[in-house]
Order: structure tokens, then sequence, then C-alpha cells
């Protein structure tokens, strides 16, 4: 697998090199692998015909005319799944999701027949043909309002029995709260009560989506001796296992195979299409492939919209001595992961700060729109958009200079966090030193003069929990040539984990990383992985093959010590599988397993002291020039910098922050998803934009600080979250400090920035 | 997309008769850039498509003369982007076409498209308006003059009968007037414009002479602002006087709402965005 | 049923003819008939730029294009541009960049970028910008495409002048 490019790679330090991506050549030459445009001779497409209502009982579906137009095959409704599978429900945290609607609708877009033809376009036709009546119940979509009203989204709640804090949810009725997850340290009411000064704020985040380039797809090929599925998934090892319960079949009976995902940022994780091209294929005694539009994604997961109110209590000195967060997730109209965003990023929503009484509260709520899920960051961008504006506001309030009362506040190495674990490896200060260096914070800063373009800066900082406890497993394969070859769940969906993890078995074995071959994912013959998500996998599938490739480094030892090689003999691996078996035969086989140490948290306070095996730490500098004639926001310079422990690959660090940097950028700046009675009316690339090359800022640096992460493999961990988390709130405080008005809601567009204003002149712009 | 036929007649002549004055679901195809975003949002469902790549190729060219441009229709949108013909009598719209759509679209959309489409989003309709464009339409009946600002009638919506296609465009020379086009999108820099302005100026010095002031995107259909026009007429150019044109333009401009903007604040975009695209004429900047 | 026609065309050198019928768009066609996948459909309206194909010398969104008017022409797509196993310099220029991630739209750019040095060889960053606006990648590896672009005018002229 050596690229042509780098003929002369030599071994030897090969972690901390930016070695150019393993498979760059298949993806310059367009001839990488996907789902999406993937076809098996015989192959069936299946359509989707979709709920136009966002809550109501389903009276009647009329498949007939779609069954009578020539080439349609099969018409299924959720009956029709019934009797291959007769418990048609999955979900990572509940086992809410039917695979088809089940008697009521819950959202606008849920699939509520699939029409299957050798012909796609006769399919799509055929889909056009279906008509369904329904009984329209009220729908509830704002998160607050899902927690006390009398419109429920589920009439029973069904946790899948995977997670401890859900048990007790089991057959709730007359809720939408899908987990209420609760961190208390200290005494808040006491010392907010006493507290020289007191702030509370309320901010929202909107419906913005992942939109991967490659839209969901999978196909499923049923037979009776086993399924294989081709699935551009995040989490083929949860496939697996997810596919095998609803079949009650043994895991080994059920394979996922994954090409190269044309990315996934977190939308293509748990079960998406799989339970329901699993149930067409068992149908069609076929190969089914279901490939989504672009439109099509606007009904499959989104980002979590948030309100998060918080207060805190500061002394007379200028220190935050209480913090009450209350973050209401609103989660759609199915759980997904939504209960694990609530809870593992609920117990960092007080921030990198150092407070010693700590109150927070998470709900998981069901409305009925899109379902919600994981999206870069895990849920920490919106817990970071609220208390990073709240901390400028109270240092402006203060008269402090927003830095400086933030570094008052920091909880720097040694200083115990919200749950209780000691802070270690958390470099907030070296994060922060290093994005006022690069914004010459220091330095006067011209504010713009009297005319219509002002000028401001803004600066935020926070932390993440890496998600625990989860398990890795990697195994390291040395043919008689010498040559290596990893087998890793962890799948490269362009964050550049392949290159990565062959990197350190390189390093381990004394090999060049190019001579490392990465199988494609294929549960069959790769290991299970928990998934990769929340910025975990260089950390725990970086111990995993480190340790495999240690185990075949060991072996080769003790082969060369078998065949009576002296100790610190250099023999070639080649010639040591000669010496043994006469010839180019054998092999050695090394694994690694690796799952961190955790502690669950307490019931009803969260306290740990060890909840997270590391911590991520971010910071973020934004310049703006404000046109206040018309809300326009320039950004002028935006500067990004991440603890990222050791750069295995320097190169693709930088990548990773200055992509998630820009897409949030799109979603600080102008990504909504627009809804209107629940119906989606933006569901397009003309209609919800994202970020292109004119809207880069002027200048956008990515920069890292390597601090020790002392128990990650190589002192490494992930990056590819960490960048997003910041920038929102930097551009807010910039606006704000350049013309006096802060936006309480994302997105920061032109037309919200210009309404503040004008509310500000006191002239408030009429509504509609 | 779902299935349709196609037909790919070899004249003009030909398409008009393929066309039915009837039947909402026969429609000509030029680039079909804009009509396949209908076809696959499912907005429109042809039955048949007649397409006029085939015609005579006389409906594609550009033809310079004394009294300004000649477009075929069917001419690409890129090929008036190069055209130093353009260059020379409607500067203006060269620089308009930098920023319009894309180069793969422009590489495949036709000027007689992207005016028979009626959509107040695109940004050619404007700045033709305001250089005064008049339309050769053929029907059935034989050919019709049009000028361009009597085209739409509303949101996508045109005067055009259905069996009737614009043969060519003709666009008076810009010659010594200053011209302006300003784009104003609100989310990501590369979107369909929240509004779009295109002034063209016959100015003296700091002194309008006489002014074409368009408006669109903001608008229901692509709209000439005439009592802009008038508050401008005759006068010198200050920061009052355009003031003064922007009032006015949103006075006579139907506005719309959409994910780019409400109605109000569009209406403020316009007022500032009249006087920066005068100014910007003035100036030669005007993109 | 709609009607199938045969339509003959030049794909990457080789004469070829296909059934298509009127609702089959280029990247389809690409893909079905002859297994070509470097060219995508992702926003199916020409935004985007995964699906670019050069139609006689000129790119289009192959998503908005129908098969049928290929009839006839020169086409030419990704899968072309390392013709005996030997990368183009902006190929090059892409993976020396790191000038992608998931590599969904990288075809796309390279066909687009492709095309702006055989226009401007060698463009300023306005020129880059505005002529890759049609072009997306939502792991937003900007920074690194503009880097890959210059590195790429850079190799084109030193080939062109060893």
């Amino acid at each position: 697998m050596a690229t042509t490019l780098n003929p002369a790679a030599k071994a030897g330090a090969q972690v901390g090199r930016s070695v150019p991506r393993l498979e760059g050549r298949d993806k310059v030459t367009g001839r990488a692998e996907y789902t999406h445009t993937m076809r098996l001779p015989g192959m069936l497409h299946a359509k989707l015909f979709r709920s136009t209502v966002p809550h109501g009982r389903i009276k009647s579906v009329d498949t007939s005319a779609a069954k009578k137009l020539p080439g349609v095959l099969h018409v299924v409704t959720v009956d029709d799944v019934r009797k291959v599978l007769p418990h048609p429900y999955y979900g990572p945290a509940f086992h809410d999701q039917p695979i088809l609607a089940d008697g009521k609708v819950r959202f606008v877009g849920e699939p509520v027949a699939a029409v299957i033809s050798a012909d796609p376009h006769i399919a799509e036709e055929a889909v056009q043909l279906i008509t369904a009546e329904y009984e329209e119940l009220p729908a509830i979509y704002d998160e607050v309002e899902a927690l006390d009203t009398n419109i429920f989204v589920h009439e029973e709640l069904k946790p899948a029995g995977t997670f401890a804090d859900l048990k007790h949810l089991k057959g709730a009725k007359g809720t939408n709260l899908a987990l209420d997850y609760r961190l208390r340290r200290g005494d808040f009411d006491k010392a907010y009560a006493a507290a020289a000064h007191k702030f509370e704020h309320e901010f929202k985040t909107q419906k913005v989506l992942h939109l991967s380039f490659e839209p969901f797809a999978c196909i499923c090929d049923y037979r009776e001796t086993g399924v294989t599925f081709y699935d551009s998934t995040q989490g083929p090892s949860f496939v697996r296992t997810e596919m095998a319960r609803l079949l009650g079949w043994p895991e080994n009976k059920v394979r996922i195979k994954v090409p190269y995902l044309g990315s996934g940022y977190g939308s293509k994780l748990y079960i998406k299409l799989e339970a329901l091209a699993l149930a067409l294929s068992m149908i069609a005694r076929k190969p089914v492939k279901i490939a989504y539009t672009f439109e099509e994604m606007f009904y499959q997961i989104t980002r979590h919209p948030s309100t998060f109110r918080i207060k805190s209590g500061v002394d007379k000195d200028g220190r935050i001595v209480a913090r009450k967060c209350e973050v209401f997730w609103n989660g759609g109209a199915y759980a997904d992961i939504g209960p694990r965003v609530t809870q593992k990023s609920g117990l960092t929503a007080a921030g990198p700060y150092d407070i010693d009484n700590v109150w927070i509260d998470s709900y998981a709520l069901y409305t009925n729109m899109t379902p919600a899920g994981a999206l870069r960051g895990f849920g920490v961008p919106q817990l970071v958009w609220a208390y990073e504006n709240h901390t400028d506001m109270m240092a402006r309030a203060l008269n402090m200079d927003p830095v400086e009362f933030r570094r008052k506040n920091l909880a720097v190495e040694g200083k115990p966090h919200a749950t209780g674990q000691m802070l270690k490896d958390h470099p907030v200060d070296k994060v922060m030193d290093k994005v006022l260096e690069r914004m010459e914070w220091s330095k006067p800063f011209d504010k713009g003069g009297s005319g219509h373009i002002k000028r401001g800066r803004g600066f935020a900082i926070a932390n993440k929990a890496v998600i625990s406890p989860t398990t890795s497993v990697a195994i390291v394969n040395v043919a008689a040539d010498g040559s290596a070859t990893l087998y890793c769940g962890t799948v490269d969906m362009g964050q550049g984990s392949d290159t990565a993890m062959a990197q350190m078995v390189a390093e381990i074995l004394n090999i060049p990383a190019e001579d490392v071959r990465v199988t494609p994912r294929d549960t069959d013959v790769t290991p299970y992985d928990m998934g990769t998500l929340g910025s975990r996998s260089l950390f725990h599938m970086g111990h995993a093959v480190r340790r495999a490739a240690e185990d075949a480094r060991d072996k080769l030892k003790a082969l060369a010590k078998e065949v009576g090689e002296p100790e610190g003999s250099n023999i070639p691996i080649a010639d040591l599988f000669q010496k043994r078996y006469g010839m180019q035969a054998g092999n050695v086989i090394g694994s690694g397993i690796y799952k961190p140490d955790y502690t669950p948290p307490a019931p009803g306070t969260g306290q740990s002291p060890n909840v997270t095996p590391f911590w991520m730490v971010a910071g973020s500098g934004a310049e703006v020039e404000v046109d206040i004639e018309t809300g326009h926001v320039k950004i002028t310079k935006l500067v990004n910098v991440v603890d990222c422990g050791k750069a295995i690959n320097p190169k693709s660090v930088e990548t990773q922050i200055s992509g998630a940097a820009l897409m949030h950028l799109g979603f600080s700046m102008f990504e909504k998803m627009h809804l209107d009675g629940g119906q989606v009316t933006n569901a397009s690339l003309a209609d919800y934009k994202i970020p292109g090359f004119h809207d880069l800022p002027s200048v956008l640096e990515s920069h890292y600080v390597e601090h020790d992460q002392s128990n990650g493999p190589f002192g490494a961990k992930g990056v590819g979250e960490v960048a997003t988390f910041c920038v929102g709130p930097a551009l807010a405080n910039a606006i704000d400090d350049a013309c006096g008005v802060r936006l309480m809601e994302m997105p920061l567009n032109a037309e919200a920035v210009y309404r503040a204003i004008r509310a500000k002149q006191g002239k408030p712009l009429e509504e509609a | 997309m779902i299935p349709f036929e196609l037909a790919e007649p070899t004249s003009l002549a030909a398409a008009v008769k393929l066309l039915d004055p009837d039947d909402e679901t026969v429609r000509p195809i030029a680039g079909g850039t804009a009509l396949m975003l209908m076809m696959k949002a499912g907005v429109f469902r042809p039955q048949k498509l007649v397409s006029l790549r085939k015609i005579e190729a006389k409906y594609s060219g550009i033809a310079a003369s004394g009294d300004g441009l000649r477009i075929g229709a069917m001419t690409t949108l890129n090929a008036v982007e190069r055209s130093a013909d353009v260059k020379k009598h409607a500067p203006v719209v060269t620089r308009t076409m930098r920023t319009l759509s894309n180069v793969r679209v422009r590489n495949v959309a036709t000027v007689g498209g992207a005016l028979a489409h009626g959509d107040p989003h695109m940004d050619l309709p404007p700045v033709l308006m305001a250089l005064g464009a008049t339309l050769t339409i053929v029907g059935p009946k034989g050919e019709r003059k049009l000028p361009l600002e009597e085209l739409f009638t509303g949101y996508y919506e045109t005067v055009l009968d259905k069996n009737e296609l614009i043969s060519e465009v003709h666009v008076p020379s810009q010659g010594a007037k200053k011209g302006a086009y300003m784009k104003v999108t609100t989310g990501s820099a590369d979107d369909w414009p929240a509004l779009g302005v295109a002034v063209v100026l016959d100015a003296d010095g700091g002194a309008i002479k006489s002014a074409r002031v368009v408006g669109s995107a903001a608008t229901t259909k692509a709209t000439r602002l005439k009592a802009a026009e008038t508050v401008l007429n005759g006068k010198t150019v200050d920061d009052k006087l355009l003031k003064a044109a922007g009032d006015a333009a949103i006075e006579e401009s139907e506005f719309i709402a959409d994910v780019r903007g409400s109605m109000p604040y569009k209406r403020e975009l316009m007022r500032v965005y009249v006087g920066r695209a005068v100014r910007a004429a003035m100036q030669g900047t005007g993109a | 049923m709609t009607a199938t026609r045969t339509i003959t065309f030049t794909l990457n050198g080789a004469p070829v003819s296909a059934d298509v019928k009127p609702h089959h768009n280029l990247v389809e066609l690409l893909q079905t008939h002859f297994g070509l996948t470097g060219a995508r459909e992702t926003c199916g309206q020409g935004l985007c730029g995964c699906c670019t194909v050069i139609v006689n010398g000129r790119s289009v969104s192959g998503c908005l294009y129908l098969a049928s008017f290929v009839d006839g022409a020169d086409v030419r797509t990704v899968e072309a541009l390392d013709g005996a196993g030997k990368l183009s310099p902006v190929q090059e220029a892409f993976i020396e960049a790191s000038a992608f991630q998931c590599g969904y739209c990288t075809p796309g750019f390279i066909l687009m970028v492709t095309q702006l040095l055989d226009e401007h060889p060698d463009p300023d960053e306005e020129q880059i910008k505005h002529y890759l606006t049609g072009n997306l990648c939502r792991c937003a590896t900007y920074p690194e495409v503009m880097d890959a672009v210059k590195l790429a005018a850079r190799k084109r002229k030193a080939a062109a002048s060893a």
C-alpha cells in the first residue's frame, strides 16, 4: 500500500510525521468506494413514502395505485415488515423507532411506506401514487414546552436496556422526557443567595444538520444463511449487534461491510437505514439498496436545538461562586442517542471554570420534529454557545476585561471539575495563551471609525469529556514477507484515522507507515469497536492498535529467539518466517483491547472521581467587521487552538481543526433548518446554505498545543470535534464588542444582527 | 426524476409547434439547469420536454452593431461572460456574470432560459432590464417584440404563452453610461440573492442626467423602480439624495419573505442598497 | 414507459454507446452503464460540484444534465486523469496538500481545478475562489484546496518547462 508519492518512505519516527493519506490516491482518482454509488448484481432499489403531518394517527395508507405501476415489485408498510421482523422497533437508547410508521406518525418526513423496484425512477414514481389519511393530533415543537404539556409524542417509553440511567423510564406514560440528568456539587442555592453579583440568561441554538456529501445509503443482502450489509455507517459493530437482535440471530451471521464514508459528523451512527433495508431485503429476497437524496437527509437526523438557562453568582472579587444550568435538548420524535448527549455533555454544562457550587439539570425531550443526535461535539457546542456568551456578558457588566475574568475563574490542572474528578491534562491556560498570542490581544485594537463599519473581537474557551466507558479491539497481522495489516473497526470518514493508526503500527514495528495496510471495515474480519464518534477513536482504538502492534512485535521477538537469532538481532522479518517455516509462509498475529477505567457518576449528584479518561480543550478568537446599516458580519480573523496531546499526524490535526471550525462557522453564522408547522421549508442545498470558499475568514489560523496526554497512546488524544466548540460564542462576543448587541440565539445572520442593532437603537424592526 | 418524453426538434418553428398552449405538462427545455431543479423537487412533473438544443445555430450567438447587442436566446451565460462584444457594449453584464451562479451552470444555462423562467432571484434579468433590453418572442402567429421590463408579471410568471419562445434579446449599448449590479446575500456569501439592485446611469460628473434602477430577488419579480429613478434624475449625488432614492424604491416594490429574510428586513436592505448601487456605478466598482 | 434511445459519444477518449431514457441524467449514465463512480450526485442542484463532468471541453453538473444531451459529445470524467497510472499534477497536489478529508467532493474539485488551470495557469486567490464557487466541501478543506491549486499550478509550470 506504499504510495507512489513517497517511494522513499523510511522506517522510524512514524508518529509525529505528516504522512500523506494512505487512501489519497483512491480519493483523487474517483475510485474510492462509497455505499451510495455501489451496485450489487440483481440489486433492487427502494424509495420511501413519507408523512406529511407532524403528528397523527394513520387512518389508512392506500398503496393500490402504486402496486399497479408496471415495474413495481413490492409496496411495503409496517404490516408487511411485521411478517418478517415481529418486533420492528430499534434505537440505541430506546427501542422507540419503528422501521416504518406504526399506527402513528411523529414527524413530517417519517417513512410510512416503501416501494421496491429494479428501476429507482419507477419506485420514485410509485411513491407519488401512494396516499395516506391521518387523524391529525396536536404537535409539540419547543423543547421547553415539551416538558410541560399534555401533548405526548410517545404513548409509553421503551428504554433499550443498554443504559442504567434510563431504566427508571421504562413504561413511563404521559411524558416527553427521555432523560433527566442531574449534577449537584456544593450548595448552589446558598452560594447564589450570598453572591455579590447575580446573572441569569437564556440562550438558544437552532436546528442544523450534518449534511454529509454522501447521503445516507445502505444495501442489505439477506439470505437465510446470513445477511450482509454494505453500509455507510460510523458504527459497524453496533449495527451488527442491533441487526442480530432484530433477527434473533447470533452476531456471526450478520456481516457489516463499510467502504469509505462520504463523511458522517455523527449522522451515521447507530441505526439509520439498516433496519428498513433488512426488512425490505427479507421481503424482496434480493439485495435492496436505499440511497437517500439530499432532501431526504432533512428527515433522518439533525443536531439538537437547545435552550440553556444559566445563572451565575459572582463574588466581589470577580470569582464565580455558584452556577445553575438548566439545559433542554430538543430530541425530535425518536430518542436516537439524545439521552447520551443529554448526560455526557450535560456534565460539562458549567464550563471549564472552577466553581464550588454547581447545579445542572439536563433534559432530553421528545418533540414532533426530525430526530436529533450527535453532531461533531455531542452537544458541547450548544453548551459552550451559552456559557461563553454568559461569561462575556458578566465580565462586561462587572466592567472586567472578558479575558481577565476568564483567567481568574479557569479550572486549571489540579482543580476539581464539577463532577468531582480532579482535572489532569487539561491545559486551558496554555490554549488560552496561544489564542491570545495569535490574536495579538495585548495590542491596541482598531474598532473602526464613525462610518457604518464597526470592528470588534471576541474570545471563548471550552472543554469536553470523552464518552466513557467504551471498548476498542484491534488486530495486527504480520505476513511472511514482513508486511503488516491492521484490522480495526474505526471508520475513516475523512478524519484520517487509517493513516494515524497505521503510523502507530509502523512506529512500533519499525516500518514505514506507508507499508501498513488498513483493511476496509468488515465485521467478519475487523474486531469490535464501540463506534467512530465523540473523538474517542485515536485514544481508545489508538491504545488497542498500539497494544496489538506491541503484541505482534513481542511475538516476532519470540519467533526470532525460537529460530536461534541472538538478542537484538536486526534480521529482516521475512527472513524470520523463512527460517521458521522453510518458505514464505505463516503469520504473526497480535491483538489488543482497550477499555479505560471509569467510575459511574453517583445517581442524583453526578459525582465521580473518574468520569472521563481525558479532557478536550479548545479556544477561539475572532475579529469581525459589522455593517451596522445592514447587519452583515465579515469575519476578518478566526484563530482556533486545541490541545491534541501529541500530534500523531500534524497535517491531519490542522485539517481537523480548520475543518471543524469552518463547519461550525456555518452553524454559527447562517445555517438553520426552517420549520413551519412542522414542515421543513428549506430542505435543499439551494435554501440551506453551507460554508463555501467566500465564507472563509480573511485570516484563518489553526494551532494546537501539545500537552502530553499522560494516559494516551503516544501521549495523544482525539481532535475531530474540539475546534467546533468556541467558534459561535467567539463570534457573538466579537459582534457585541463591535456594535454593542448581544445575540442570544444562533445563527448570527445579517438579519438577526440588524434586528438587534435596531432594538438597541430603540427602533425595533417590525416582525413580518 | 420520474419518467417523461423528450422531443428534440431541429428548428424553432418546429419547437413552437410541439408546445401546447393548454398543456402545463409540456415545456421547453434549453440548458435545463433551472427546470431540472423543479422536476427533481416534484414541483413540475412533465409529460414531455421539448429540447431547444438542436434548433438553428443562429439562436446561439452574439452580434454587435451600432445600436448594441443581439444575443440569441440559446446563447450560454458562459458565452456572454467571455464575449468581447458584451464587454465592450455592456460591461456591467460582464461584471455581473462572475457572481452569477457557478461556472458549470453558466456553461449550460442560456440567456433565454434565465429570462423565461421568471425566477426573481436570477441576476441577469435586472441587469438587462436596467440596460433597457428588448425581447423578440416567437409564437405560432409569428414574431413580436417586448421590452424586457414588461416580461415579468409575478413570481415565476411571465407574459409568455406556453407555446411562445424567446428567440433573441436586444441590448442597447451601454455607451458612456455607468452601470452596477449589487447582489446582496444574507447568509452564505454564495447564495441566491436576498436582494439584487441594478442601476444604469447617464451621468455627468456627480450629476445624474437619467437613471434606470431595477430591484429583484427581494421582490416578487424583477421590477423597474421608477419612483427612485425620478428622485435621482437631474440631481447631484449625495447621501441625502441616495437615501431619498432608497425610500422611494421601497414604496414601489412588492416584497417577499423567505429563508433569506423577512419583508421588513428586505425593505431595509433595499433602502440602503439602492444608494450603494448608485455609488458603485458612479465609481465604476459595481459587481 | 418512455422510449429508450441509443446514444453514441466519446467517453474518456473511447467511442461508446448506451441505451438511455429521457429522464436519465449524466451521472446515472456514467454509473450504471460504465461503472464510473467518480461523478456523484449529492445536492442534485448543481451547487456542490460532486457531479462535475467535462462535456465538449466544458464543465457541467452531471446531475442537471440529461444523459440524452451527450449524444455525439466528447465526455471526460475524473477517471481519465490518471492515464497510464500516472496521477495528474492536480491530483498529486491534492494528495500533497492534504486537500480532502472524506473525498466525496474531491473528483469534482480535481476536475474544476484542472479546468481552472487550463484557463488561468497562474490564478490568484480571488480567481480561485470565484472559479470554485460551485464546489462545496462539507469537511471544509478549503484552505488546503487553496494550497493545492497553487501547488498544482507550480507543478504544471514545472512540467511544461521541463
